[in-house]
């Protein structure tokens, strides 16, 4: 069996979901009647569709569960009870919130970090599939599906800055600051890169999320590179 | 209003009972259209229903769920069977609306309390649950030949479907085909472009049709 065209499964989509004109549903309709594969792909379709709005109202259905059961407890004997619990458990979180706060290099870098938001992805770029497979991995934030595929597309071309940029990226959305380091300024370093400005700041933002501001404040930018007015109040707030 | 009735319908002149047929030929004809202007529209339930509104579903709850918790608390359950089982006949509900076998003069809570009411009983009877004592609801028809279709095995085969399916998936596919949000809504509220939303809906529903067509024996390839 062949695999099914993104136009003829769209067609076929809008078809089952009740979406083409008068005119579209009657064409569609003849042809139907005289292709038993079409016919198949339809039927197919509508039950995979039917199975993914089970799948979403067994999802309503739990969330009105959970609804119902809150209702019965109001008024109830226990209620009370649930108050006292709720003040406990606002202050165990704010108890929680002050130990476990965000030290200073973490606070300054959330201030100044905007992830990369990815290079857009197109339908039929059929020859870098797996590039773009991956950068949709990055931009749903499965952070290891993205560096996996990235790093096994690297090893064939370990030159390449765009692979290596975006997997810096990826190590720094992950939270992995010295992976990141590494990888950002091997690009930054490269002459020429349209990536290199970009990953000298998200270099420095890795350091400064880990705390070596010592480190950060060695990270050389050029007069007129578009951070280096960023990167000199990061390091005053640090100080 | 006479002219309905068309020539062949017109009573003998000059008699008395002219008008009375008059008036029941009205009555014939205009009937039948009042009653069709009535019955055009699906009633709420079952239009919420079609279009998956959590709203229909949180109703249909808190209508009919007391029932059915009722018979099962007095027949040996936990409010936690009562949940289950309503959810049971909700879901029945939800897919004979779907496939437009749902008759549309049947009214939600008796179809509730009949599929959660057979159920139940298909759970007592269960060898888990023999020491149970019923108390057989004599109101209520029993019409075990509402459900007695193939909805169950498709309901389970449903199931098996959706659960192919990895989170990724699933965050896209529902929001598209259950909530009924368009690509545009989609990628704005996950930060992507409407492109990639494309993208991941196509893909996703291929690896759908790819694992069904190896069950079903056939060979996949994906050249998309």
């Amino acid at each position: 069996m062949s695999a099914l065209d993104k136009p003829t499964f769209e067609r076929i989509e809008a078809y089952v979901l009740g979406r083409l004109s008068a005119d579209e549903r009657l064409a569609f309709e003849q042809r139907l009647s005289t292709d038993a594969a079409l016919r198949a792909e339809v039927e197919l379709e509508r039950e995979n569709i039917m199975a993914i709005e089970l799948g979403g109202l067994q999802r309503v259905l739990e969330q009105v569960r959970g609804e119902q059961v809150i209702e019965q407890g109001h008024g109830g004997p226990w209620i009370s009870y649930l108050k006292y619990a709720a003040v406990v458990a606002v202050l165990f979180g704010a108890a929680l919130w002050f130990i476990a706060r965000p030290n200073a290099n973490e606070r300054t870098f959330a201030a100044h970090f905007v992830p990369d938001p990815g290079l857009p992805v197109a339908m039929s770029a059929s020859d870098d599939h797996a590039f773009h497979d991956a950068m949709v991995a990055y931009k749903l934030g499965d952070h290891d599906e993205a560096i996996s595929k990235w790093s096994a597309l690297l090893k064939e071309e370990p030159s390449n800055d765009t692979l290596r940029y975006y997997i810096g990226c990826t190590e720094l959305n992950a939270g992995r600051s010295d992976r990141a380091v590494s990888m950002l300024m091997s690009v930054a370093d490269q002459s020429g890169s349209a990536f290199a400005a970009k990953a000298r700041w998200y270099a420095f933002l890795a350091l400064v999320r880990k705390g070596d501001v010592a480190a950060a404040r060695a990270v050389p930018f050029a007069i007129d590179h578009p951070y280096a007015a960023r990167a000199k109040s990061v390091i005053a707030e640090l100080e | 209003m006479v002219q309905e009735g068309g020539p062949d319908r017109s009573p003998l002149p000059g008699t008395c009972a002219r008008t009375t047929d008059l008036r029941i030929i009205v009555l014939r004809f205009t009937l039948p259209v009042q009653a069709k202007a009535d019955i055009t529209a699906p009633p709420a339930w079952v239009s919420g229903l079609q279009r998956n509104d959590p709203k229909t579903v949180r109703l249909l709850y808190k209508e009919h769920f007391t029932a059915v918790k009722h018979y099962v608390l007095k027949n040996s359950g936990t409010s936690s069977d009562a949940e289950d089982i309503f959810q049971e006949a909700l879901t029945v509900l939800w897919l004979k609306v779907k496939e437009g076998s749902m008759q549309e003069a049947s009214e939600p809570g008796a179809f509730l309390f009949r599929v959660a009411k057979y159920k139940w009983l298909d759970v007592v009877r269960s060898a888990a649950h023999k020491h149970m004592r019923v108390l057989h609801d004599d109101r209520q028809p029993d019409v075990r030949t509402d459900v007695q279709d193939d909805t169950e095995e498709k309901l389970a085969r449903l199931r098996e479907v959706y659960a192919k399916l990895d989170d990724k998936c699933r965050q896209v596919l529902d929001q598209f085909y259950f909530e009924r949000k368009d690509l545009a809504t989609i990628a704005a509220g996950m930060g992507v472009e409407e492109e990639s939303i494309r993208t991941i809906k196509y893909r996703c529903m291929m690896k759908l049709r790819a694992s069904r067509k190896t069950i079903a024996g056939d060979e996949y390839t994906d050249e998309a």
